[in-house]
């Protein structure tokens, strides 16, 4: 099969840039060694390879970070990453936590990704993305370090996500000052996306406002194979063959891929007809092949009557917004401040 | 629409860099994710991604075995991770029919067909082609000792080949740190040896050495150390003497005695009077630096009331100064302090007395109450090339490797400069030329027992570096 593949090869070499493709491929490659047939992770390889950076209280760039437990009974920790005002020189642990200033600020709630099992809060590439949502939203980034498959499958990732929701939504600190209230917006790819519209439910049903939702690369699912997945399988840097052991490790044993945490809007999902669901914006990467899955959550948003903006950009493939070296990175950028400013 | 170029950089970064190589040669977008990779091989870092992935996709059941045995070196650096996966990978040795295809990875491997290497004319290459047998940095360091090894025995022809073999490998390696740092120094000593023989190796002792030195005192803790150590057996030596008297073979930066002033200032029952006599070069500018030192560490003495004297002796060569020079009084505590120089005295002709016993004999002459010697723990004196070669390339591996440690800069730039200096002068100097002749603390201990001397106690005579 050597041909095929060296066909499959330099096709996602033409589309994305040179240092993108060194990524995406050495993370692809690098997760090749990770997955085990038996369905277990080497988690330990896994940390070791993985690029993390410490939170920084000093700023860089006009943002700095600071690490907090949510939750000690499941080792629950959080990124926060805030605008530097300029003032302080060296923030004291009182200042961490000193109230945000102005009429309305937005507080997001960043969910990374990694199919459920891989990456951390603390990974170089989320490190890096949660800092430019705060210089383009001028926000409050809270990054979850959400418990992983397969060691914690589903639903670990959305109590995670639930606690991390209330946490912020209870802090005094991130209370806008027009109203009071602390003024939360979703944000999460791949996995990210799929935890923000499970957490976004609980919070419908439990009365948590949340303002909006934004999924970049939704990972859904769902056992029919699309035409986008058979079209697409192994072309750009994934494979079917991937995504079903990832799906086989989050989902509880004896589940299949239509369960209502993989396919939303498949036969066993759940009704948001009537529900306060926060707007949603969702971004599909053109050339990722479980577009169709995420298509169907749009279309499915929509006939439950939600509002959803739908961003497809034609050529962009997985993990686009991580390097800011592409027309895709700039669109979806520009699109994310909008939504979460388009409240004020 | 289109990808941009990778040039822009606008990723920001907390992570804390150990990699030596400058900021502008890393694609700054990868360093943002945490990935190092020089911006000039990224194509064959993609090349090479591509053919590890052809391995795996071929050899599915060998992957979980590479996940648990293999050692995942340094994962920051792409470059080196995918060739150490490579290396993993055994893949069928065979000679493909395209040649082309594997034209970067052509090498010479002496081990395995040392027969070649006897029939290869002067100007022509038999290429073994394997593929991806061995890591860059492996494959780097066969090389160079391979080529050693022909610097040896005479043959420059095939020496200077494999040196231009290995700069072509060099561009494909990342020379900023580990292996490929020290294969870059090694290989551009072998360049030196073998092209331009003639060209002159600085022995003379000069301003620029004076910032090297510098430079190095402060990037690394070793001659810190040195200095402490040394002082505090000197303070010891001295207790209860009214009159001192120190002889430095030394001086350069003098900062080894602004300590010792400032810890006599502080003794218990009051300072001596401390005369400092030091051993240095004529000045080739004209400029008498000794004698700046040696003011301004007076002034320092005024300063914390400490009565000091300071004279230097000019002499081009120790074994050439008489001690009558150094005017000793016999009332006085003696002590010889000696940072790296007695190496240098173990160059001598045969037919003429050894420098080396000439000088022991008239410190012994002196009567001091304590020498302190600071020596490198190397053998880097022997006479065979290879062998001088081989201890040289781990003993430096190992220096450059702690100096990663090092985040000062210019400070680390330039003791790189100031080993790379010792690092040819032990390599492509021959005879008197050739000063950095280090010796093991097991031959000191032997020549200074013979010259008459007592170790005090290990730890405060003999110090050795690294």
């Amino acid at each position: 099969m050597a041909g095929s593949n060296e066909v499959n090869l330099s096709e996602s070499k033409r589309v994305v840039p040179l240092n993108t493709w060194i990524l995406i491929s050495n993370f692809k490659l690098a997760y090749n060694l990770l997955r085990r047939p038996d369905g277990t992770f080497n988690r330990h390889l896994a940390e070791f390879l993985d690029r993390k950076v410490p939170a920084n209280a000093n700023p860089v760039e006009g943002v700095f970070s600071f690490d907090v437990i949510i939750d000690r009974s499941t080792s629950l920790l959080s990124r926060i990453y805030r605008p530097a005002t300029g003032e302080e020189a060296l923030p004291s642990i009182m200042e961490l936590e000193k109230p945000v200033t102005g009429d309305i600020v937005p507080v997001i709630l960043f969910f990374h990704g990694g199919s459920f099992a891989h990456s951390s809060a603390n990974s170089a590439i989320y490190d890096t993305l949660c800092r430019r949502l705060v210089g383009i939203c001028k926000a409050v980034v809270v990054s979850v370090n959400y418990r992983r498959a397969p060691e914690n499958p589903y639903p670990c990732a959305y109590d995670d996500g639930w606690a991390a929701l209330k946490w912020v939504n209870s802090r005094p600190w991130l209370k806008s000052e027009e109203d009071s209230k602390v003024h939360i917006y979703m944000v999460g790819d791949s996995s990210g996306g799929n935890i923000v519209h499970n957490v976004a439910v609980k919070a419908v049903e439990s009365g948590i406002e949340v303002l909006g939702n934004i999924l970049l690369n939704p990972m859904f699912g769902g056992q029919e194979r699309t035409e986008s997945e058979k079209r697409l399988d192994g072309k750009y840097f994934v494979t079917i063959q991937d995504r079903d052991w990832y799906w086989r490790a989050f989902l509880p044993e004896g589940e299949d891929r239509d369960h209502a945490a993989c396919n939303p809007f498949g036969p066993n999902g759940k009704s948001l007809v009537g529900m306060k669901f926060p707007k949603s914006l969702v971004v599909v990467a053109g050339l990722d092949l479980v577009q169709d899955w995420q298509l169907a959550y749009v279309e499915g948003l929509k006939k439950a009557g939600q509002e959803v903006k739908h961003l497809y950009l034609d050529k962009a493939t997985i993990g686009f917004y991580l390097l800011p070296n592409n027309d895709h990175f700039y669109t979806v950028m520009d699109e994310i401040s909008n939504f979460v400013s388009s409240n004020c | 629409m289109g990808p941009y170029d990778s040039a822009i950089s606008t990723g920001s970064t907390t992570s804390s860099p150990s990699s030596a190589a400058k900021p502008s040669e890393i694609d700054g977008l990868l360093a943002g994710a945490g990935y190092k990779v020089r911006s000039t091989v990224l194509h064959q870092v993609a090349q090479r991604l591509e053919r590890l992935e052809t391995l795996m996709v071929n050899a599915p059941s060998e992957i979980s075995q590479l996940a648990s045995d293999v050692l995942h070196c340094n994962p920051s650096d792409i470059a080196s991770w995918v060739d150490s996966m490579l290396f993993e990978f055994n893949p069928p040795v065979s000679i493909p029919s395209d040649l082309s295809d594997f034209s970067d990875l052509t090498y010479i491997d002496s081990v395995v067909s040392p027969a070649i290497n006897q029939t290869v004319c002067n100007n022509s290459w038999l290429t073994v082609v394997t593929a991806m047998k061995e890591d860059s940095g492996i494959r780097l360091v066969h090389m160079m000792m391979t080529c050693a090894e022909s610097v040896q025995r005479g043959d420059l022809p095939l020496a200077g080949s494999l040196i231009e073999e290995m700069q072509t490998l060099l561009t494909r390696v990342n020379t900023g740190c580990g292996i490929g740092k020290v294969a870059r120094y090694f290989i551009d000593a072998l360049s030196r040896r073998v092209f331009t023989p003639q060209a002159l190796c600085a022995t003379g002792w000069s301003n620029e050495n004076e910032i090297l030195y510098h430079h190095f005192y402060e990037a690394c803790p070793y001659l810190k150390f040195a200095h402490f150590t040394a002082n505090q057996a000197i303070l010891e030596a001295f207790d209860g003497h009214d009159c001192v008297h120190i002889v430095d073979f030394n001086l350069m930066h003098g900062l080894q005695w602004s300590a010792l002033i400032q810890a006599l200032a502080l003794r218990p029952g009051g300072p001596p009077l401390l005369r400092l006599t030091v051993i240095g070069p004529p000045s080739p500018d004209g400029r008498d630096s000794l004698r700046e030192i040696g003011l301004r560490l007076a002034e320092l003495a005024r300063s914390v009331n400490v009565r000091f004297a300071f004279r230097g002796v000019a002499a081009s060569r120790l074994e050439d100064v008489k001690p009558w020079m150094l005017q000793v009084s016999p009332k006085e505590a003696v002590a010889i302090n000696s940072i790296m120089q007695l190496h240098r005295l173990l160059g001598s002709g045969p037919t003429r007395v050894s420098a080396i016993e000439t000088v022991l004999g008239w410190i012994r002459s002196l009567n001091p109450k304590i020498v302190t010697v600071v020596e490198q723990e190397a053998n880097h004196n022997q006479s065979k090339f290879l062998d001088r070669f081989t201890e040289a390339l781990y003993y430096y591996s190992t220096m450059f490797d702690s100096l990663e440690a090092c985040s000062l800069q210019p400070e680390k730039a330039v003791a790189e400069i100031y080993i790379q200096r010792e690092i040819c002068n032990v390599l492509c100097c021959e005879g008197s030329a050739r000063v950095e002749r280090h010796e093991p603390l097991a031959k000191w201990r032997n020549r200074l027992g013979a010259a008459g001397f007592r170790p005090l106690n290990p730890n405060h005579l003999f110090i050795h570096c690294p």
